[in-house]
């Protein structure tokens, strides 16, 4: 594999919420055309990690960096714009789906900006990725979960962000579009050469990426490709239990151990 | 796309409806007051002196000062449900009904008062000590809760300062029961003095407020998604409650000192407008204030009609109007349910 | 035969005695239609109204009263006396230690149940009408047994009224003057119906508020355009700012300057419905005089 320049890192990174520490002093690089996946067990700080790389939580020790500059000496436009997020939950609102994707476009436009040209051209690119083009003009509460969760990945692509992070972007969603967004994901990484950093509760999804961070419940285990995650026994070791992955046809896939 | 036509068309008709409405009970407020003029236009043309006086100095500013104040109490509670994310907010509750009793208690016992102190507080008369004390309210809620960073934390400063200057409004009329009469009079809203003065400082103040309000529109709509998506996106959280608590302080303070109190109409009229539209904060921020206005000017003129040639205090009428519809909105959620 | 004498003597004697043992009793109805008994005249005595204080003290019993309310200020004796609340709140335990024989108040005080819970005579008296002073100076007089003294005042003060009344109306030449009293900046006016407005009507003066409006309307300010007034009688403070009400400035009285504005002192006595009711109108016509065109 072609090694791709770092756009985002963090160095000895440490956040905690008031006395309690989550993260201690972790540090990560995270490249260009890229999948990472980042997983662990509920509560050992995917969320925590994905908001402090965002700039969205305030780190106790640590630096971070966005394409090579300190991200708190980046202005908060010119962040925007190259870093897009997608939150775990999200608000209750009464817009249309298009007025939630453009919503996305805000750190291109500014706000007394009316419509530009290439809004319009980014905010189909990206509905039609996500496959909810057709709720393009209905209000938000009168679709369904999936339809919305959709909606909202196009509001992360619209911002065309060199940086993607993406906080359980599979919620909600049935099957056959978890594997949409993989795929898109994928098309994301390898094709349009963004960082893609997402955290993904279901464990083979999270391994048909290109590299694995492991989380434990008390530290990092490591952070690397499937392979070496598997062969170093990240996931029972950040689990706390043995971890069954298998290989099916060129898929990873994560065995549950059901027999008694 | 024929779906964004349809939701222009909406939001146009909707803007049709609202000026026709607002001029016919303009037209409304000229035609009733203490007594009908004669229906000829005649007095439109050749009015005899005294009804000239009556139609142009004290009708026409009237109901145009009414309606100046409904759409500034519309903009702010608009802008105070959607910077607070809760369809209950409403203009007063940063504690500027509060700190507008309190300063009028205070300038109605300093004008017979021999403490010095007071003095200046009787000089600048209810108008002046209102808008103070409103300000002033504000300004300590929004220190209390420690700057603008944590949206619960102002609305419970907000009501603890609406409490304590309660308290201290009650105490002072302990001291001086006289001059509890003038003071709810001030507290049930008043329209009736409304020149063209208050006309120009109110079209004014409107004015400065949309410009905060339409330019932060799509950060509201933003903040719909939630803050941590918001501040993604680029938007700084602090400017933007500062921006929008000083638009509602200076726009709300401004309605007190003219009028007094007059409830619901800013909890209101961004209700009305949701409930037959489906809009965006840049939409809901103009529709707001043209529903509030046209509220007010309704209201006006039925505490005009009533009992004329008495007259209801405005806020009164407003609370009737406002209590019903609340209830009938929660009748048909209950029924819906 | 000797003793029947002197029985039949006795007997006369104690049927005869007896009335003169009880003549200071005596019954009389409240304005609240309680009959209320008196075994003698009262001696302390606690009034909880100005106007009723005045009464007192005018029948010259000033110095019976051991307690007043607290906007009793005249005369200087019983403005010097402990205060007993004002007038929605009464102090119960001051009047209860002060041990008093009966307590005079108006009907719109809802003290006389505790008061008499706790076995405290109270006689409720109405002053809100000029007809209620001539009723209030007679009975009160009753009750502290000087109605000669009472008749003397009650006479003296119609007289001075009816005389005051007629030199205002001979002085003048020309139609009735128009007059607006106004009592609140809401505005609120005084209209035909309230006390000011019985004075002003015996001034000969039009009020511009109409008596289907009620004793205290709160106008809406045009109807003062509508009606416009020769004399404005309004708060001292207040009279500067009328120019800048809508229209106002226009009205006739408001350019001429013809306000009649009175010192705190002068207008307790054109408020009160008491014994002072004769300054009160002198005040109203003295300034009438002055002012009206």
């Amino acid at each position: 594999m072609v090694e791709a320049r770092t756009v985002l890192s963090c160095h000895d990174l440490t956040v905690g919420y008031g006395k309690r520490l989550v993260l201690d002093r972790v540090s990560l690089n995270f490249a260009a055309a890229t999948w990472h996946a980042v997983v662990g067990p509920n509560g050992c700080g995917k969320s925590t990690l994905l908001r402090a790389l965002a700039g969205l939580h305030h780190a106790s020790a640590g630096s971070i960096s966005l394409c090579d500059r300190p991200l708190s000496a980046w202005p908060r436009r010119a962040r925007a714009r190259r870093l897009a997020w997608l939150a775990q939950h999200a608000g209750v609102t009464d817009l249309t789906g298009a007025e939630v994707v453009r919503l996305g476009r805000l750190a291109h436009g500014g706000w007394l900006a009316g419509r530009q040209t290439d809004d319009d051209a980014a905010i189909r690119r990206a509905m039609m990725a996500t496959g909810s083009w057709d709720w393009a003009e209905r209000r938000l509460s009168s679709v369904s979960g999936g339809e919305r969760q959709r909606i909202y990945l196009a509001r992360a692509l619209a911002v065309e962000a060199p940086v993607l992070l993406l906080d359980e972007p599979t919620t909600h969603l049935d099957p056959p579009h978890q594997e949409d967004v993989v795929r898109l994901l994928r098309e994301q990484a390898h094709g349009c050469e963004v960082c893609v950093v997402s955290a993904i509760h279901d464990l083979s999804l999270a391994l048909a990426a290109d590299r694995l961070i492991v989380v434990g419940r008390r530290a990092l285990i490591g952070h690397g490709t499937v392979r070496e995650a598997l062969a170093g026994g990240w996931l029972s070791a950040a689990f706390e239990t043995p971890i069954d992955v298998v290989d099916y046809k060129g898929t990873h896939l994560w065995r549950p151990a059901l027999d008694p | 796309m024929s779906a964004p036509r349809d939701a222009a068309n909406g939001m146009a008709v909707w803007l049709i409806c609202c000026l026709v409405l607002t001029l016919l009970l303009t037209a409304g407020s000229l035609v009733i007051g203490t007594s009908s003029i004669e229906t000829s236009w005649h007095w439109l043309v050749v009015p005899d002196e005294q009804s000239a006086v009556v139609l142009w100095r004290i009708r026409l500013p009237r109901t145009v000062g009414a309606w100046c104040v409904g759409a500034l109490l519309g903009l702010c509670g608009a802008t105070a449900q959607g910077l607070f994310r809760n369809p209950l907010a409403e203009p007063y509750l940063l504690g500027t009904a509060s700190g507008a009793a309190f300063g009028v208690a205070l300038s109605l016992v300093a004008v017979d008062s021999t403490i010095g102190e007071l003095a200046w507080a009787g000089r600048l008369g209810l108008t002046g000590a209102a808008c103070l004390g409103a300000v002033a309210a504000t300004t300590l809620t929004i220190a209390l809760s420690r700057g603008v960073l944590q949206t619960t934390s102002l609305l419970l400063a907000g009501i603890v300062v609406a409490s304590v200057l309660g308290a201290a409004t009650s105490l002072i009329l302990l001291t001086k029961p006289e001059i509890f009469r003038a003071m709810q009079t001030f507290l049930l809203g008043s329209t009736a003095f409304l020149g063209w003065s208050s006309v120009a400082l109110l079209a004014t103040v409107l004015g400065i407020c949309l410009v905060p309000a339409l330019v932060w529109s799509r950060g509201l709509d933003a903040l719909t998604l939630g803050e941590d998506t918001a501040r993604s996106l680029g938007l700084s959280l602090p400017t933007l409650r500062l921006a929008l608590l000083g638009m509602m302080s200076l726009g709300t303070a401004t309605t007190v000192g003219q009028v007094g109190v007059v409830m619901f109409v800013g909890l209101m009229a961004p209700h009305v407008v949701r409930e037959t539209l489906s809009v965006n904060h840049r939409q809901l921020l103009i529709a707001a204030p043209l529903c509030g206005g046209a509220l007010l000017q309704a209201a006006d003129l039925i505490c005009r009609w009533i009992i004329r040639p008495a007259e209801l205090p405005v806020g009164a009428v407003t609370a009737c109007v406002g209590g019903t519809y609340l209830v009938l909105l929660l009748w048909r959620r209950n029924r819906d349910a | 035969m000797r003793a029947a004498h002197v029985a039949a003597m006795l007997m006369v004697l104690s049927v005869v005695a007896a009335p003169a043992a009880h003549a200071a009793a005596f019954v009389l109805r409240d304005d609240a239609q309680r009959q209320v008994s008196f075994a003698r005249n009262p001696q302390r005595i606690i009034t909880l109204l100005p106007s009723l204080t005045e009464t007192v003290c005018a029948l010259d019993a000033c110095d019976r009263l051991v307690a007043t309310d607290r906007y009793s200020n005249f005369p200087a004796q019983a403005e010097a006396l402990p205060k007993a609340g004002g007038l929605d709140e009464v102090a119960v335990e001051l009047i209860v230690s002060l041990r008093p024989d009966l307590v005079l108040l108006s009907r719109s005080q809802r003290i006389t149940e505790r008061l008499s819970d706790l076995g405290i005579q109270s006689f409720v008296l109405n002053s809100e009408t000029y007809a209620d002073i001539a009723r209030s100076i007679e009975t009160v007089g009753r009750i502290l047994g000087n109605p000669a003294r009472a008749d003397v005042l009650e006479r003296s003060i119609a007289a001075a009224v009816v005389e005051i009344g007629a030199e205002a109306v001979a002085r003048r030449h020309g139609p009735r003057p128009a007059v607006y009293f106004e009592v609140d900046r809401a505005p609120y006016a005084a209209g035909p119906a309230s006390f000011i407005g019985e004075l002003l009507a015996r001034l000969g003066t039009r009020n511009i508020v109409t008596a289907d409006l009620g004793a205290f309307p709160k106008l809406n300010p045009e109807y003062v355009v509508r009606h416009p007034p020769d004399v404005i009688f309004v708060a001292a403070g207040e009279a500067e700012q009328l120019a800048q009400r809508p229209g106002w400035g226009e009205l006739r009285a408001v350019k001429e300057r013809r306000f009649c504005s009175f010192p705190s002192p002068v207008t307790d006595t054109i408020v009160r419905p008491g014994p002072r009711v004769a300054q009160g109108m002198q005040a109203l016509a003295g300034c009438l005089a002055r002012v009206a065109p």
